[in-house]
């Protein structure tokens, strides 16, 4: 018995525990606030990293619930959390918002699409329908009928309803919670805005020029991917993942595929995991190129801008060769690629190599020394290594906070195991930080791709599949590290050929709740540079 | 002290500023990186592999599709539609299911090619043309296959997969 | 050199020959009226094709080149879609303070542009205290802008205003001072004398150091006042969408576009009149020939050549920074531009007490 299963039997003995993939506990609902908290207090376990949390809709025995997996900081290890309630009229579970806060927004999430109502959680908002939204899609009861379209404008919410459990008699009462008073000063930042790059959209309240709070609103470019999902074979659901992150395109297939490869038990051939590692690292720099880029332009520098596009328009032309796409991949497939790396891959892969530190450092001689782009950068947006834990803020602006969350380390996939590198840490948690780590990580890809380019085995570049593909039952999850951090997929099958559940982990909703944290007490300007430096890309988040 | 501080801080700034504006000044005066489209029409190289259009080569008159239904059962979001029709051979007086229309909603298309993918006769490919720009929206609603005036035979519509 | 006074002086004289000297002078008002507005947009003009050109060779593109040869109808081409579009005013703005604020932009940046020396006597208006008189009108600009963005009823172009207020009355305070330090330097404020003094040497030349720390405080006190960047705060695109003219259109939106860049120019063309001599030849003295060389090109040609080497220095600058926040705007001004400032004021007193300058 490990020591993850003996303490949650000592509170929980009723807890199913189910050897999967990573151990699985189902616990009862009225446990599992107490679980959740000795899991991530307990030194011992310290499960201090929410890393996916995914409402589920199991059927009318099992009832609706949600899954948790967490990770350790510390320890490296992983555990799966279940918790069903049969109630589906008015379905409530207990939050572990508090616990870890980055289960703040995934929980209304889960309410928005399951119903789902957290008891201590302030906010029981949706969170990417529109509010008047009836239904909840994810329910397998869900009748797409009963939501004509609707044209009609809808005005931000000044307030919310928290579920207060009274600690003595047990009962859940509904409280009205205000988030904006209407003296408040509130600026609708997007979702129309040249900073919020792609449709989100922040109220913010200010005090001058001071931010007093922000009120993220997602779901302008919701897409119902995870619904659609559930209609669609196993082939079909690749053409969606390149569509979340659109600048991690290769990774979130990559993603997707690891995935479906290790339910089905399909073991790709190296030359596959080589080519798959150079493409995800070269869409790494291609993605940090065109964020530089961007973060450039809410400094108002337009000039490095057009540097970084210049450059990043080279790589685009690399990929395309391969993969005959620039911006949208389709190149990873089920057991393999698409196609075989083209005749002049490898020679302009390392022309390009060899060309791109140099042209880094004109970006350095024009902004990053500069003394005014040093002083909005240094000392702003502080997040320390805690608050990015507790937030799951994963990828290279968790690592600007000294958190140590490499994926590619932490659980290799494809053939970074192959490859000696170092993950690109920092301690200093600002918006500075934030923006130099990825020139550290563009570099370290480059020092990926030429160990690998030139190692490049022969093999099969696709393995035989079946033409209809089925995944055996079971739960299955798989993470890859885009340029954004921890991507997830966690898929739920029954068997068929379409998936049950199937939940893309988001590496952008992070950043996005913990951008209210951070910015208070900073100015206009420095929500800009905060909201450029922890890079969300909107339609990962509302996917 | 504060007094040279305060120097120091003045003239490194302004030495961050001088780099800046020497880096941009030689950018100034570099070769430019625009490329004049359509004038560069001739010299413009596509990827071969890039996904512009959806066709169905055409050797001697005829096409490999067979009408099978498996690409439009591929595409994700019904891009594709196989109409097929049943033609009675004369000899042998059996009924044969024969490709009749294929056509691709261009403006649906989201290049996945996965349609590519699933044919197992290689009878549609993607080709690099990428200027498809169009008027009217049902423009881009089109037919891969050679049109055939005749229409003796009665086309089978076949029911739309779900 | 030729004196475009003769010019001037002959259409006058023959002007009150044949009429009664206050038909004379209604007439010259509305001819100098007319010719300065059709001066002001054609330089607006070449401006906004300028700036389009220099900002994409900046940044490795060609920039323009659809519309004409090389692209030098598209300034044109903006214009007449700005005259053609639909003016369109907010529910619940201010609409007479909405309507006026783009007309105290402009008409603030035209008499601003009435000051300056085109050429040799090619002055529209020329008197003991030009330099007074540009400082204060160019001013009322800050006027426009904080009622547009107050009239506008938008919380962006509100903080837009507010940030241009704070900015603009501050480096006014430097544009003062810089000036001043030239005007102690000329010992006259009047820009035809300021101009006559500088034909033996430019001021930036004869007053070595303090005249260059001046013509460095001018420059970004100047670069301040035309809200252009790296302190484009009013309307900073990634923060306020366009600040303060977030909610015009059509010809309104024009004007401030136009007053932009005419402040731009007018900033430029001070700048060259005070501290490059203005349409002053480059003189070197004890260089007979090559003063007698350089004699020969006109005036007005080496006044626009002065001020546009100016404006594209001034572009330079926009294209290499990135934009100032809002506390460290105010902090360059407060505790950097003006101390050197006054310091330097008391460093040309002294030498032009002593004589130490050329």
């Amino acid at each position: 018995m490990s020591i993850i299963q003996e303490k949650i039997n000592a509170i929980a003995p009723d807890a199913v525990y189910v050897e999967a993939q990573y151990p699985t506990f189902t616990i009862p609902q009225d446990k599992m606030r107490q679980v959740a908290r000795t899991l991530h207090d307990d030194a011992d376990l310290s499960f201090d990293y929410l890393v996916c949390l995914t409402g589920v809709d199991e059927g009318p025995e099992k009832g609706l619930g949600v899954v948790y997996h967490l990770s350790s900081s510390t320890h490296n290890h992983w555990v799966v959390l279940k918790t069903f309630t049969t109630d589906r009229e008015n379905p409530m579970l207990y939050t572990v918002s508090d616990i870890w806060k980055a289960a703040e927004l995934n929980e209304r999430e889960v309410y928005d699409y399951l119903g789902i109502r957290f008891i201590g959680h302030g906010d029981n908002r949706r969170l990417f329908l529109r509010q008047d939204f009836k239904g909840h899609p994810l329910r397998k009861d869900y009748d797409p009928s009963s939501n004509p379209l609707s044209l009609q404008c809808e005005d931000g919410q000044d307030t919310t309803v928290a579920l207060v459990e009274d600690p003595v008699t047990g009962e859940v009462k509904e409280e009205q919670r205000v988030i904006f008073s209407p003296d408040e000063y509130v600026v609708n930042i997007g979702p129309q805005h040249p900073a919020t790059h792609g449709v989100l959209h922040l109220r913010t309240s200010l005090d001058g020029e001071i931010i007093k709070k922000i009120d993220p609103i997602c779901g302008y470019v919701h897409r119902g991917i995870e619904k659609l999902a559930e209609s669609k074979t196993y082939p079909q659901q690749l053409s969606f993942t390149d569509r979340l992150d659109y600048l991690s395109a290769h990774m979130n297939r990559h993603a997707l595929c690891n995935c479906i490869e290790k339910a089905l038990g399909l073991e790709v051939s190296d030359r596959v995991k080589y080519i798959r590692t150079i493409m995800d690292e070269l869409q790494r720099i291609d993605s940090h190129l065109l964020w530089v880029s961007s973060f450039y332009m809410d400094f108002g520098a337009l000039t490095v801008f057009f540097y970084a596009f210049r450059d990043r328009e080279l790589l685009l032309d690399i990929l395309e060769g391969t993969t005959g796409g620039r911006l949208i991949q389709n190149y990873n497939t089920i057991g393999g690629v698409q196609a075989d790396l083209a005749s002049d891959f490898i020679p302009k892969v390392k022309e390009y190599i060899k060309y791109l530190p140099k042209a880094m450092e004109e970006y350095h001689a024009v902004f990053t020394g500069n003394v005014v782009a040093e002083a909005r950068m240094k000392g702003i947006g502080l997040i320390t290594r805690e608050q990015a834990i507790n937030f799951s803020l994963s990828g290279p602006s968790g690592r600007a906070s000294g958190w140590a969350n490499d994926v590619r380390k932490n659980d290799p996939y494809g053939a970074y195991d192959k490859v000696e590198f170092k993950q690109a840490l920092r301690t200093g948690g600002d918006v500075y930080d934030r923006y130099m780590i990825r020139f550290d990580e563009i570099l370290e890809s480059i020092h990926i791709i030429e160990q690998l380019i030139d190692n490049i085995p022969e093999g099969d570049i696709q393995v035989k599949t079946k033409p209809i593909i089925r995944l055996p039952e079971g739960d299955y999850y798989s993470h890859v590290e885009t340029a954004r951090g921890d991507f997830g997929v966690y898929i739920e099958s029954r068997g068929d050929k379409m998936p049950y559940r199937l939940k893309y982990r988001s590496t952008c909703l992070p950043p996005v709740s913990i951008l209210d944290t951070v910015c208070r007490g900073h100015k206009i300007a420095d929500l800009i540079a905060i909201g450029a430096s922890l890079d969300y890309i909107v339609p990962e988040i509302d996917r | 002290m504060g007094v040279i501080n305060y120097f120091k801080t003045l003239f490194g700034a302004i030495a961050t500023l001088l780099t800046g504006l020497k880096t941009t000044i030689t950018v100034f005066f570099r070769k430019k990186t625009t490329q004049c489209y359509p004038e560069n029409r001739a010299t413009l190289k596509i990827a071969e592999r890039f996904r512009g259009t959806l066709t169905m080569p055409v050797v001697d008159g005829k096409t490999k599709c067979i009408g099978c239904g498996i690409c439009q059962n591929a595409c994700p979001n019904g891009t594709i539609t196989v109409i097929t029709r049943s033609v009675v051979n004369p000899e042998t007086g059996k009924a044969k299911k024969e490709l009749d229309r294929y056509i691709y909603d261009h403006g649906s298309c989201t290049y996945c090619q996965l349609c590519v993918n699933a044919c197992p006769y290689d009878a549609i490919k993607f080709t690099p043309e990428f200027e498809c720009a169009v008027f009217d929206r049902s423009k881009l609603v089109m037919q891969l296959n050679p049109v055939v005036e005749t229409e003796e035979v009665k086309p089978n519509v076949e029911p739309e997969n779900k | 050199m030729f004196d475009f006074s003769i010019v001037t002086s002959w259409i006058d004289s023959m002007l009150r020959g044949v009429m009664p000297a206050w038909a004379a002078l209604t007439i010259e008002y509305v001819l100098i009226g007319v010719v300065i507005l059709l001066v002001y947009a054609l330089i607006a003009l070449s401006l906004i094709y300028m700036e389009r050109k220099v900002c994409g060779a900046f940044q490795c593109r060609l920039g323009p080149n659809r519309v004409g040869p090389m692209g030098i109808f598209q300034a044109v081409a903006d214009m007449i879609k700005m005259l053609i579009k639909e003016l369109i005013y907010i529910r619940n703005s201010d609409k007479f303070l909405f309507k006026l604020a783009p007309f105290i932009m402009i008409t603030a940046s035209v008499m601003a542009f009435g000051c300056l020396p085109f050429g040799r006597g090619l002055h529209v208006l020329d008197f003991n205290i030009g330099i007074f008189l540009l400082l204060s009108v160019s001013a009322v600009s800050i006027v426009g802008v904080l009622l547009a963005g107050w009239a506008s009823n938008n919380k962006f172009s509100m903080i837009g205003a507010m940030r241009s207020g704070a900015q603009m009355i501050s480096y006014e305070l430097s544009l003062g001072i810089s000036m001043l330090t030239m005007v102690m330097l000329a010992g006259t404020m009047s820009f035809s004398g300021i101009v006559e003094a500088q034909a033996d040497g430019w001021f930036l030349f004869k007053g070595h150091i303090p005249a260059l720390i001046a013509f460095i405080v001018y420059l970004i006190a100047g670069n301040a006042e035309t809200n252009r960047g790296p302190f484009d705060l009013p309307e900073a695109e990634s923060e306020l969408t366009a600040g303060f003219h977030t909610e015009y259109s059509g010809l309104q939106f024009g004007f401030f576009y136009l007053a932009e860049y005419l402040n731009l120019f007018i900033v430029a063309g001070v700048a060259a009149t005070v501290f490059l001599g203005g349409w002053m030849p480059l003189h070197i003295p004890g260089w007979e020939g090559f003063n007698a060389v350089m004699d020969y090109i006109p005036s007005v040609v080496w006044f626009f050549g002065k001020t546009y080497l100016m404006i594209f220095v001034l572009m330079w600058f926009k294209w290499t920074f990135p934009r100032l926040r809002v506390d460290q705007i105010l902090t360059l001004e407060w505790k950097y531009l003006l101390p050197i400032g006054l310091f330097n004021l008391m460093l040309m007193a002294i030498i032009v007490i002593f004589g130490l300058h050329f």
